[in-house]
């Protein structure tokens, strides 16, 4: 457990900690963006490439996940965890987009996965 | 088509964007954006955040500490990460840096989001708290849905969708808190795994060019590429300017020759 910093300890030391430690290390980019997009265009080609660099960064943080999950989800063997993506891409790729559909298969197979190889 | 019988009754898909028409009051707009994100997103995330009312139990906070962290931080690894650094005893500036380098993504999200949602007229406050909202889910749908909405009914749309994802996950995190931790392993692990099937749907809906695909491959690939070679927290930032820069270029080049 990490202990409060002495001189501002009390009652309110929990919400005072997530304030600095992290709603604000979030919050800044949020800010620091509001300003650089000042002026900027919706179809400019600077926009199109940090919009190009922000779905890498998200499609990054999916495998992260994935190849080293937090807490019980390493209970799912690598395997698992794998093909329920998979299987949420190709419901995608192969239902016109039924997003409820994707979510639920890559759901079966995690959750049936997990019950068969690792329960 | 099999497909289409498979279908929920108004369920979410990537193509049924609702129109909302210029001349709608603005109650009836925030509306039709609560309706949307009551339509399928604002569950997920609702679902998404519960672990996060447990893992703030761990370490002895209150409850309205777990539910201000969804309302405040409003990112789920970043709130995963403070909670999870402080049961693990880190330091409190290691748990703000670890978390800085985590919310990154917000920079270029918020950056590509904000021209669709500001107007003329538009204080720099009220972009500050559009721009608060912005994270995975308001990220997606939002570029998805926005354009086809009139310019000045946006914010209010946005803010409709935003505050109702929100409100939902409060309660997710709130009865987390108290519900969570006699879960079977399988259903835990399926709660986890929601984060990252969910982020990876949420960009293949959003998939329009071919560039768009390059991203979303090189992106998955590159990741934990980079995690291995790069350390010190550098990696995902690496890897995303990489893919999405090699994205941009193909994109360039379609464009150039048409």
């Amino acid at each position: 457990m990490t202990q409060p910093i002495a001189m501002l300890d009390g009652p309110l030391w929990p919400y005072l900690a997530l304030v600095l430690f992290a709603f604000l290390p979030t919050e800044i980019w949020r800010w620091l963006a509001v300003g650089l997009a000042r002026g900027l265009n919706a179809d400019s080609p600077l926009l199109e490439w940090v919009r190009m660099v922000a779905t890498a960064l998200l499609a990054g943080i999916v495998a992260k996940l994935v190849v080293s999950p937090p807490g019980v989800l390493a209970a799912a063997p690598l395997l698992v965890r794998v093909g329920a993506i998979a299987a949420a891409a190709a419901v995608m790729a192969l239902t016109r987009r039924q997003m409820v559909l994707a979510v639920l298969t890559g759901e079966v197979v995690l959750i049936g996965g997990v019950w068969l190889f690792a329960g | 088509m099999f497909a289409d019988r498979l279908a929920f009754p108004g369920a979410a898909r990537a193509d049924d964007l609702m129109s909302v028409s210029a001349d709608w009051s603005w109650p009836r707009v925030a509306l039709a954006g609560a309706r949307d994100a009551l339509r399928f997103p604002a569950w997920i995330v609702g679902f998404g955040l519960i672990g996060i009312g447990s893992l703030a139990r761990d370490v002895g906070y209150p409850v309205d500490v777990a539910v201000l962290s969804t309302i405040l931080v409003w990112a789920g690894p970043s709130q995963v990460l403070f909670f999870a650094s402080i049961a693990a005893g880190a330091a409190w500036s290691a748990i703000a840096i670890a978390i800085a380098f985590a919310s990154l993504r917000f920079l270029p999200m918020t950056m590509a989001i904000m021209p669709l949602l500001r107007r003329p007229g538009q204080s720099i406050w009220q972009q500050l708290l559009l721009a608060h909202y912005v994270a995975v889910t308001a990220w997606t749908e939002g570029l998805r849905r926005l354009p086809a909405i009139p310019l000045h009914q946006r914010a209010v749309y946005f803010l409709g969708f935003c505050n109702t994802c929100m409100l939902v996950s409060s309660i997710g995190t709130f009865s987390g808190y108290y519900l969570l931790g006699a879960l079977p392993t399988p259903f835990a692990a399926g709660l986890l795994c929601l984060t990252p099937i969910f982020f990876l749907v949420s960009l293949t809906a959003g998939l329009r060019h071919a560039a768009d695909v390059v991203a979303v491959g090189l992106g998955l690939a590159l990741a934990p590429l980079c995690e291995r070679f790069i350390g010190g927290g550098f990696d995902l930032i690496v890897s995303g300017l990489i893919a999405g820069s090699i994205a941009f270029l193909i994109g360039r080049r379609r464009k150039a020759v048409p």
